[in-house]
């Protein structure tokens, strides 16, 4: 498997070609994120001194209430989602009992059942149910969206952890309910956040069910939000501050990339599978 | 931990029960009720707000002599095949030439910085790439001018013969995907992290290097993963119209039009709710389709190997 030392640079060559290209949009957008119109105009490619931090101000403003309206968002939905998910797969991976499985096909069938489809009847329902212009609206949905895979990945997860650690517990005199506490979260953490950030990354990401189901901007999310920006802001070419916007609104997912690289990956990866 | 069966009268029983309750209350309400509403409703004139009137399979029917939705269709076959040829090729490309860097040497840096554009939030990236293909200000015509190739320079997103190409291109050099697949370079890269040493070995006393090790050896490990980038490319690629939306709303005219964007500007365009919802099962079964076609295909992958 080892290969030739010219072999490997001209690879290392290639690789580092190919990365730089991957970046160059987020390296011009952090570049010029820091440089005035007419830094802009002079310098496109350049960095230009001095770096103009009132973008970033410029920028909060626009949108800050956004950001914190996504937070709130993002929070509730994951914090719900993960709730309802675990203790229906703690429920599915624990007992058997008659039609058990027939409800776990229909867990799997949502698979199945793609967004496009449900769309509309969706709006129609959270329309009658009074929903529309609150967040509510968005809780729900992204709660049925993400709950389903946290249900097959949390059970898959639940039934591999090992039943001698949950006898020693009974034999400790544990009940059920300490044992949950005690033995089968602590495991499950790892699995927990992969869920936690597919959902966090699903709810940041979304866009279209926010522009649907809220016609108030002070209650957009950041997606929503970034689009009315831009409209302002490329309009008059300044560039400077809405590349600031834009970085601002991709901090919290790199926190969480830094802070949980594996979980990350496997939360991107498993979020994919959803029709 | 063990699966314990119980009788459906038990107190385990009625607390799973009661367990599962609010994950499917949410399902029922949101995804099995839309979904069975979606194929009820196709059958109807319907605005959204009234009862609406039957119509049977009109509403297919007119689909069929539908030019715009004509248009979508061979729009969105485009899309997806430039689509997925991207996505399968670059990240094996970049995969390969990981992998065999050997262990240690900068493997897991390359991998970080290739997961940068999924960290980035879609609508961020969406918004940078209408920057680059900006008529005036954008990237992409700037470094034409700057390689004294003016004459190529135009309005990338707003041209009849290059929206739909620029929409396809996104992301370029591909190696990572836009949004929800994109991570096939890390699918691969495990595939050939999973292949035993000693099969490489083999390879070295044989002399297969280069393509031949690659189609003789590597290429059967990674069919997997190949096959299920290629599917959730393509299902995601139908689906998510939302670049579409964000790029060039589908335009100019109707140049870049595809299915999703069409079912959506039809019910809350034009609030032809019927006629959206079978646009809806409509693509739902070429999805269902398609899925069925996986699960052929994967099973028949591991009787292969």
């Amino acid at each position: 498997m080892s290969a030739s030392p010219a072999r490997r640079g001209a690879a290392h060559g290639a690789l580092v070609v190919l990365a730089f290209m991957s970046l160059v949009p987020f390296l011009f957008m952090l570049l010029t994120s820091f440089k005035s119109n007419e830094q802009f105009y002079h310098s496109y490619y350049a960095f230009a001194l001095p770096p103009q931090w009132g973008n970033y101000v410029d920028a909060w403003a626009q949108i800050g209430g956004y950001f914190f309206n996504s937070i709130t968002v993002t929070l509730v939905s994951v914090a719900i989602s993960l709730l309802f998910a675990s203790i229906a797969a703690y429920a599915f991976a624990r007992y058997r009992f008659p039609g058990s499985g027939a409800l776990y096909a229909g867990v799997l069938l949502v698979l199945l059942i793609p967004g496009t489809l449900t769309l509309i009847p969706a709006f129609v329902i959270l329309r009658d149910l009074g929903l529309i212009g609150t967040h509510r609206a968005l809780y729900a949905v992204y709660i049925a969206d993400s709950e389903v895979l946290g249900i097959i990945i949390l059970k898959t997860f639940f039934g591999s952890v090992p039943e001698e650690l949950m006898e020693a517990a009974a034999l400790d005199g544990a009940g059920e309910l300490q044992t949950i506490r005690h033995i089968v979260t602590p495991l499950a953490r790892p699995a927990l956040l992969t869920v936690a950030i597919m959902t966090t990354l699903s709810c940041w990401n979304d866009y279209l069910w926010p522009l649907i189901v809220l016609p108030d901007t002070r209650k957009w999310t950041i997606s929503l939000g970034l689009v009315a920006f831009r409209d302002r802001y490329a309009g008059m070419s300044a560039w400077g501050p809405l590349f600031a916007g834009f970085v601002i609104a991709s901090i919290p997912l790199f926190i969480l990339f830094f802070a949980f690289m594996r979980q990350f990956v496997s939360g991107l990866t498993s979020g994919a599978v959803k029709a | 931990m063990k699966t314990r069966t119980v009788t459906l009268s038990s107190p385990e029983a009625l607390a799973s029960l009661l367990m599962i309750l609010p994950a499917f209350a949410v399902l029922a309400l949101f995804r099995y009720s839309p979904a069975i509403s979606a194929i009820w409703h196709s059958l109807f004139s319907w605005d959204g707000f009234t009862s609406g009137e039957f119509v049977g399979m009109d509403n297919y029917r007119k689909l069929l002599s539908d030019p715009v939705m004509a248009a979508s269709s061979l729009n969105i076959g485009q899309y997806i095949a430039i689509r997925t040829t991207l996505n399968l090729l670059f990240p094996l490309l970049a995969a390969e030439l990981i992998f065999h860097l050997g262990p240690g040497r900068g493997q897991s840096a390359y991998k970080a910085i290739f997961c940068v554009p999924l960290v980035v939030p879609l609508m961020v990236v969406l918004l940078m790439w209408k920057f680059i293909y900006d008529a005036h200000d954008g990237l992409l015509n700037s470094l034409l001018r700057l390689a004294g190739l003016s004459g190529v320079t135009r309005d990338w997103l707003g041209g009849f013969d290059s929206a739909l190409y620029a929409i396809s291109g996104l992301g370029f050099p591909w190696v990572t995907g836009i949004g929800i697949a994109g991570f096939g370079m890390l699918l691969y890269l495990a595939g050939l992290q999973g292949i035993p040493g000693e099969l490489f070995d083999a390879c070295v006393m044989d002399g297969a290097r280069g393509m031949r090790r690659f189609l003789s050896l590597e290429l059967p490990f990674l069919s997997r993963p190949l096959l299920l980038v290629a599917l959730l490319t393509i299902i995601n690629t139908l689906q998510s119209f939302v670049p579409v939306m964000v790029l060039t709303q589908g335009g100019p005219g109707i140049a870049s039009m595809v299915p999703g964007l069409y079912l959506y500007r039809n019910a809350f365009g034009y609030d032809h709710f019927g006629y959206a919802c079978a646009i809806g099962v409509l693509m739902a079964s070429v999805l269902v389709a398609l899925a069925l076609l996986y699960t052929r295909l994967e099973s028949r992958a591991e009787e292969a190997r």
